[in-house]
């Protein structure tokens, strides 16, 4: 039983009431917020952005340096923009499986009441502002986390991945990713909850009854079907990841220079961090406009991670309903 | 049909054994299922007292694998052959959750126990006025950064409210044709990078001269990440009003804008409520926006429109890396101040949500 005459098509006919024609206006314009604050963003940050690539040409997007006092004044993002891609796959690695197993406890694991406890648990840690982690990250979990690059190297350092020359394992893009990933979990893992949670309960109790085991349902029934859920939870948390900031900050050290795969050597790069730790420092307009160029590609990038996403996850929705 | 019933099945009856989960475990199951806990642990308690290996070392290269084994015997007596991939699922799933509550246990337990020690009545309620970092914790305090986040906020919410709801109403009840495209966009919203909004705020207000940096730039940012929080959560529940309700009301001659105002919105009044205080709880620790648009300001500041302003997150930033033990145990109890708000509104929105709607 819903309403037969939509609202929208209220305005037309003679019969509208003019306070209804005048409220759906305004709201149909308000609603349209997201849109303009979105092309405005686009539009004036772009606008920023224009001049310092004309200026700088492609190799802002595919150097590494950062001159601001030079004449010309020359800049060049790449590694901050292959460091945010670093730290975020680090995380996706860390993250998604403890997620998983994280959602699957909860799902169809714990009893009722444990399971209630979790997921306000995990709401929990979501809410936790990242500055907070950023403190805890830096007091509390830099430490150890030295001491286990320490041993990766020592025992794993013949793999590339873990090498280390200098000895410093500081501010590392491992670091990094470890809170990164602390601040993915609750996301992905709220969604992944969240979509295991609507898996028929007729599959799994046939599942069951076919004397299925629990990897089994796992493999073949609940997985398969929220696969795309699941998926897009991950770009979620992922977008999350590229674009923040403050906990990166205090547990990073920016180098300019790419890092490109010794994920516990000391330096490494992130685009939103850059722009937070440059910008008390900028020298003249000219750097603020460099900061600004940066932040819309950061935009850009978040933006296309997020519409992925957003795509996958409609797209499971209207399968599934 | 006899004929089909002598002809006994092949292999299956001997190799499929069924589960039959109502049956009474053997004794071995339980021996093996003890075994598998017990001794890992204690190996690992034994390796830890006896080698000074490192705690994680000895973590993952010894107690998992055994954990592993010992819980693949368990199964394997307990089920069988595909009771192995079980008891492995079941390891992980066990560590993955112990090893979030670790992680959650000690940044709440840290943030207390080290935010206690500067949380004093001149802590909560002087500003930080000729307070450098080495000066000891008995003067100064955080109240010019509570009032700065209360400001902030308060603004930002009175901004973001409004459009919030109306992009809710506009999806569930005026149901225009750009529906889809709204949804699209609030989704696309909320995957804006809080460091963008500051820098956007930046551009458009500040360097032009719009704004200074003032608490009125950074509750505009604030507003831009709050905004797809209400409506999303708004839009949950204005589906949640009953469609009688709007019926009802439309058959006793009111308007459909007066169907909205006074019979929808109030329905789902409690709903609301959550979703604001959901899209509080998103940016009150929201730090990066702040360092663009708010800058810093040790004074206390009322007025949103002229003065740089400091907030907890930013009073945070600015004490974490300080060579002063005072100072980073004042940023400790700033932590500890601002995760009391974000607590605060995570259990009212729990209390409200947990009840059951009246009828």
């Amino acid at each position: 039983m819903s309403i037969e005459t939509p609202m929208r098509d209220l305005g037309k006919g003679k019969k509208a009431n003019a306070g209804d024609r005048i409220f759906n206006r305004t709201i149909t314009g308000a609603a349209f917020t997201s849109l303009i604050i979105l092309a405005g963003i686009t539009v004036f940050l772009g606008a920023k952005a224009g001049p310092v690539l004309q200026e700088q040409g492609l190799s802002f997007l595919t150097e590494t340096m950062w001159d601001p006092l030079g004449v010309p004044p020359e800049f060049g993002i790449a590694g901050m923009l292959y460091g945010s891609l670093l730290l975020a796959v680090i995380a996706l690695v860390i993250s998604v499986p403890v997620s998983l197993f994280l959602a699957v406890f909860m799902v169809f694991m714990a009893p009722p009441k444990v399971s209630k406890i979790l997921t306000n648990l995990v709401d929990l840690m979501a809410a936790i502002p990242s500055v907070i982690i950023g403190l805890w990250a830096f007091y509390v979990l830099v430490p150890p986390a030295q001491e286990w690059q320490q041993l990766l190297n020592q025992y794993l350092g013949w793999i590339p991945l873990f090498q280390n020359e200098s000895g410093n394992f500081t501010g590392t893009p491992f670091i990094g990713g470890v809170v990164l990933a602390i601040m993915m979990v609750p996301i992905v893992t709220s969604i992944t909850a969240e979509v295991l949670k609507r898996t028929p309960p007729e599959l799994v109790n046939a599942a069951e009854s076919l004397g299925c085991s629990m990897f089994t349902m796992l493999r073949y029934v609940a997985l398969p079907f929220g696969r795309g859920g699941i998926v897009g939870g991950v770009m979620l948390g992922l977008g999350r990841a590229l674009g923040e900031t403050i906990a990166v900050f205090f547990v990073l050290k920016l180098v300019f220079d790419i890092n490109f795969y010794k994920i516990i050597e000391s330096g490494g790069g992130s685009i939103a961090t850059l722009i937070v730790s440059k910008f008390g420092e900028t020298n003249g307009e000219y750097e603020v406009n460099v900061l600004l160029a940066s932040g819309f590609f950061l935009f850009l990038m978040t933006l296309v991670v997020n519409a992925i996403a957003n795509l996958i996850v409609a797209r499971t929705d209207r399968l599934k309903s | 049909m006899t004929i089909l019933m002598s002809e006994s099945p092949p292999v299956l009856e001997k190799d499929l054994e069924p589960l039959r989960p109502w049956s009474k475990r053997p004794a071995s199951f339980w021996l093996a299922a003890f075994l598998g806990s017990v001794v890992p642990l204690a190996i690992l308690g034994a390796l830890y007292l006896t080698t000074d290996l490192a705690v994680a070392l000895l973590l993952i290269a010894f107690y998992l694998p055994m954990q592993l084994i010992g819980a693949g015997l368990a199964g394997y007596f307990a089920k069988g052959k595909h009771g192995i991939a079980d008891s492995a699922i079941i390891v992980f799933a066990i560590g993955a959750t112990a090893l979030s509550a670790i992680i959650l246990g000690s940044m709440l337990l840290t943030i207390i126990v080290r935010g206690i020690a500067a949380f004093r009545p001149s802590f909560i309620i002087q500003n930080s006025t000729y307070i450098s970092p080495s000066t000891p914790l008995e003067y100064g305090g955080i109240g010019h950064a509570i009032l700065g986040t209360f400001l902030i906020v308060g603004i930002a919410t009175i901004i973001s409210v409004p459009f919030g709801i109306a992009t809710a109403v506009y999806v569930t009840e005026v149901r225009g044709r750009a529906v889809p495209y709204v949804r699209f966009f609030v989704q696309a919203m909320s995957g804006v990078p809080s460091v963008v909004a500051g820098l956007f705020v930046l551009t458009v207000f500040i360097l032009t001269g719009v704004l200074n940096t003032s608490a009125m730039a950074a509750a505009i940012a604030y507003a831009i990440l709050m905004l797809p929080t209400i409506a999303r959560t708004a839009e949950e529940v204005l589906r949640l009003v009953p469609e009688e309700l709007r019926t009802g009301a439309l058959a006793l001659g009111s308007t459909r804008a007066r169907v909205v105002l006074n019979v929808v919105v109030p329905a789902a009044r409690t709903g609301i409520i959550t979703a604001i205080l959901l899209g509080i709880a998103r940016v009150v620790g929201e730090t990066a926006p702040l360092l663009l648009t708010a800058l810093k300001n040790d004074q206390t500041v009322l007025n949103p429109f002229t003065d740089p302003i400091s907030a907890l997150p930013t009073f945070i930033f600015d004490n974490v890396a300080q060579p002063y033990p005072d100072a980073v145990t004042r940023a400790w109890g700033a932590a500890l101040a601002l995760l009391i708000i974000v607590g605060v509104l995570f259990t009212i929105t729990r209390f409200i949500s947990a009840r059951k709607p009246r009828r």
